[in-house]
């Protein structure tokens, strides 16, 4: 019965197939070895994967709905004369790649998962979910939450244990699954997956923190998150990407995260993705905002050879704000292509995005940020600022290159909204006026761009995800953890304990962005 | 013997425009040299080409410095061998404090003068820089501040972030006390100050003067010689020193005014081809 669960012989024996006749009676429990499915991306690929893992019919169903949806819409290429990442990823043949990798549960986590859950964004956690590849490894409550009612599981576990919730939030309001043809492909494959509940009133302190982790060459993996927050209740919630796989043979990771925030509801989404240079990467972020919900979101982007990332708040609840912080730099050949869109679609609601970006080598990014205030969206404030850094310079000439687009559209008529977006170069004399005090022109680099970020990194409500950040980027642009770039990193760290610090960032007031007032109307 | 900067011949462009036509000078530790001519004689080229802008194309002669011919130098090695330039506008860095920075300085010039390939730190890439702990680092630069009479906010502040004009000019000479030069160009500090800031730039240039301290003040005023008595004067007019001599000389110029050094051969020069 439940233990006949297809041929467990076959993990890890590349270009074998699994038996058509492997199938499953019971409901697996994410422990349990499943079988790699090797065929490429395929509508039986589909249903071998929701038969390996006992799967209602409302599931299935909806799988190959949405598989028929990603074979029906037509591949996004983009804009003519854009940077091109949308063909780039059109031309990316990721059907080819394993759908379903899943990992055993049991037993130690290979080392690098370990490590890196020691070095983590967060000491004291509330609860944490690892997945790896395509199952959920690891999953941590804290037994006063799991009292409270709050449920933190995987999402293959909640389909069979809690139906009528997934079924009621699951891709169909937040990021339903004909968004894109991504989404529809996601929705066709999901694996593993992160299902949090809040119930009314409950207020978690410490973060919940959760990791994605690939280290399987050639594989498609497809994560999901759904989060709801039920009236009054809040939650810190941070998600890492990382990978650990060697190689030229890339993996996709295509994941999707649902954020349901009711009444009064506070959720603050943290998200660090330092994925490998050969994870291909596309993510769907939504929020649904119900009267006075609100969300802060922190997006850092720094791994991945190609980012296909859309980061939307759908403010539908009066009186719901939304904060979008995002940092990101890219290096060597990456690729991103990011678009947040804040959705006024209720009375007095608040958007603010503020995004800064960093580009070396050969690097290319495509930004927009797109506002928009339907009729009903009365009393609105939005506002929307982006600043992109070309390290491109006299003395080092780069080729990278990035645009910024933000977009305005807006049905209300008592509305305050303005938007701006920079993409320049560092400033050739400042590198020079750095290095004549002595501090080489790499180095002088980095301080820059340390001071460009620092602003935007002082909004990070997580001091620890400050620090990775800062670190990170330093580690990247120096190619090197023990140099100075520590010493920068850690000199600001003491000076911020001897209270000397404190004011020097808040000199960098952001500049004046062309404000469109329509009070008048 | 005191470290010498020797500039021999120097010619250089800015965008194929020649700026300097051969100029020739000597500035040894302990002197004090005013620099000073109308306004595009070239004199900020001038510093800005020792420090090794790369702006500006050396299409021929010399910058010696402690027996090095540093024209190939990066402007941080420059540095690091102790020149110094305070700048005529100090470029304002946000997000990055003057206490982190100076302490970074203040690190880079201790490693002194290495040769380093291209992309190299001063440490290299494997071995932790040599630190100077924040407390000590600190201490010293409160020394300097008190000395310069500099307000304690200052450090706390972003690099010429929303300083005022007085505010820079004193942060750079705050650097150049805590930097200690051998050789140090100061480009203008004179210039937008009204006469109570003049005066505080002026004690404390008068304050960093010693034996271990060469300087190049460069100026178009008379104004702040009276506070700073220079060793020597020199005038530059398009793009050479025309005249060198004595205190007296600056006010000389401050009666007379420029046109009387303006060289005769210059004409013929710029008139062969019309």
């Amino acid at each position: 019965m439940a233990n006949d669960l297809g041929s467990p012989s076959r993990r890890g024996t590349a270009g074998h197939t699994v038996p058509q006749t492997a199938s499953i009676k019971g409901p697996p429990s994410h422990s349990s070895p499943l079988s790699p499915l090797r065929e490429g991306l395929s509508r039986s690929a589909v249903e071998e994967l929701s038969r390996q893992k006992g799967e209602p019919d409302w599931m299935l169903q909806k799988r190959l709905q949405a598989w028929d949806a990603y074979e029906r819409i037509p591949t996004p290429l983009g804009r003519r004369g854009d940077l091109g990442t949308l063909r780039a990823f059109a031309n990316f043949k990721f059907q080819q790649l394993s759908p379903y990798v899943p990992s055993n549960g049991n037993g130690a986590l290979p080392a690098v998962i370990e490590q890196s859950l020691q070095d983590a964004l967060v000491d004291a956690r509330a609860g944490l979910v690892v997945q790896r590849n395509a199952s959920v490894v690891r999953v941590e409550l804290d037994e006063q939450l799991k009292k409270a009612g709050v449920i933190l599981t995987d999402l293959d576990s909640a389909v069979r244990e809690y139906p009528e919730l997934v079924q009621k939030y699951f891709m169909t309001k937040c990021v339903p699954v004909e968004s894109n043809k991504y989404t529809a492909l996601h929705a066709a494959f999901w694996s593993g997956g992160i299902f949090l509940y809040i119930p009314k009133g409950v207020e978690i302190e410490d973060p919940i923190l959760t990791q994605i982790w690939i280290d399987s060459p050639a594989s498609a993996i497809f994560t999901h998150t759904l989060i709801i927050a039920d009236d009054e209740s809040s939650v810190h919630y941070v998600e890492e990407y990382n990978s650990s796989f060697e190689g030229e043979q890339p993996s996709l990771l295509d994941g999707v995260v649902e954020v349901y925030v009711k009444s009064a509801a506070h959720v603050e989404f943290s998200n660090l993705q330092d994925l490998g240079q050969n994870v291909w990467h596309i993510t769907n972020k939504n929020a649904v905002h119900e009267k006075d919900g609100s969300t802060t979101w922190v997006m850092a982007d720094i791994g991945s050879k190609v980012t296909l990332a859309n980061i939307g708040a759908g403010l539908t609840g009066n009186g719901s704000a939304a904060e979008l912080v995002g940092v990101f730099f890219t290096d060597r050949d990456q690729r991103y292509s990011i678009n947040t869109l804040s959705l006024h679609d209720a009375v007095s609601t608040n958007a603010e995005t503020q995004v800064k970006g960093v580009l070396t080598d050969d690097s290319r990014v495509e930004f927009g940020g797109m506002i928009r205030i339907q009729p009903k969206a009365q009393q609105t404030a939005s506002f929307l600022s982006a600043h992109i850094l070309l390290l491109s310079s006299i003395w080092a000439d780069r080729k990278c290159r990035a645009e910024a687009i933000p977009g305005l559209e807006i049905g209300a008529n008592d509305v305050r909204a303005s938007h701006g977006a920079t993409v320049s170069k560092i400033d050739d004399e400042q590198l020079f006026y750095l290095m004549v005090r002595g501090i080489p022109q790499d180095e002088a680099e980095r301080i820059i761009v340390q001071g460009f970020f620092e602003p935007v990194l002082q909004r990070i409500p997580l001091e620890n995800l400050r620090t990775r950040l800062r670190r990170s980027i330093v580690r990247r642009m120096s190619g090197a953890y023990e140099t100075e770039a520590d010493t920068w990193v850690d000199a600001q760290e003491r000076w911020e304990v001897e209270g000397v610090d404190e004011y020097a960032v808040s000199l960098d007031k952001p500049k004046e962005a062309e404000e469109i007032l329509l009070t008048e109307y | 013997m005191g470290s010498e900067l020797i500039i021999k011949n120097l010619h250089a462009n800015i965008e194929g425009k020649p700026i300097l036509r051969g100029v020739d000078l000597v500035v040894r530790q302990g002197e004090v040299h005013a620099l000073m001519g109308p306004n595009g004689s070239g004199k900020s080229t001038l510093a800005n080409v020792i420090m090794g802008n790369p702006k500006y194309e050396v299409t021929d002669g010399e910058i010696w410095f402690k027996g090095e011919n540093i024209l190939e130098f990066s402007p941080d090695r420059r540095a690091r061998m102790r020149l110094f330039l305070a700048f005529q506008y100090p470029m304002s860095i946000p997000g990055v404090s003057v206490a982190n920075f100076l302490r970074r300085s203040l690190e880079a010039v201790r490693e002194g003068n290495k040769p380093l390939e291209e992309g190299e730190n001063p440490t290299g890439k494997t071995t932790k820089r040599k630190s100077i702990p924040p407390g000590e680092f600190r201490k010293m630069l409160q020394e300097k501040m008190r000395l310069l009479k500099v307000d304690n906010s200052f450090i706390n502040r972003a690099i010429n972030d929303g300083f005022s004009g007085g505010e820079k000019k004193r942060a750079e000479i705050l650097q150049m006390a805590l930097l200690q030069p051998e050789i140090a160009m100061m480009d203008e500090t004179d210039s937008g100050l009204d006469i109570d800031a003049l005066k505080i730039v002026a004690d404390s240039v008068s304050a960093l003067r010693g034996p271990d301290l060469g300087i190049l003040l460069i100026t178009h005023y008379q104004r702040i010689l009276n506070y700073i008595t220079p060793d020597y004067v020199h005038v530059m007019y398009d793009g050479r020193i025309v005249k060198s001599g004595g205190k007296e000389l600056a006010l000389e110029l401050e009666e007379k005014g420029y046109e009387w050094l303006k060289p005769v051969e210059e004409e013929n020069e710029v008139g062969v081809n019309g």
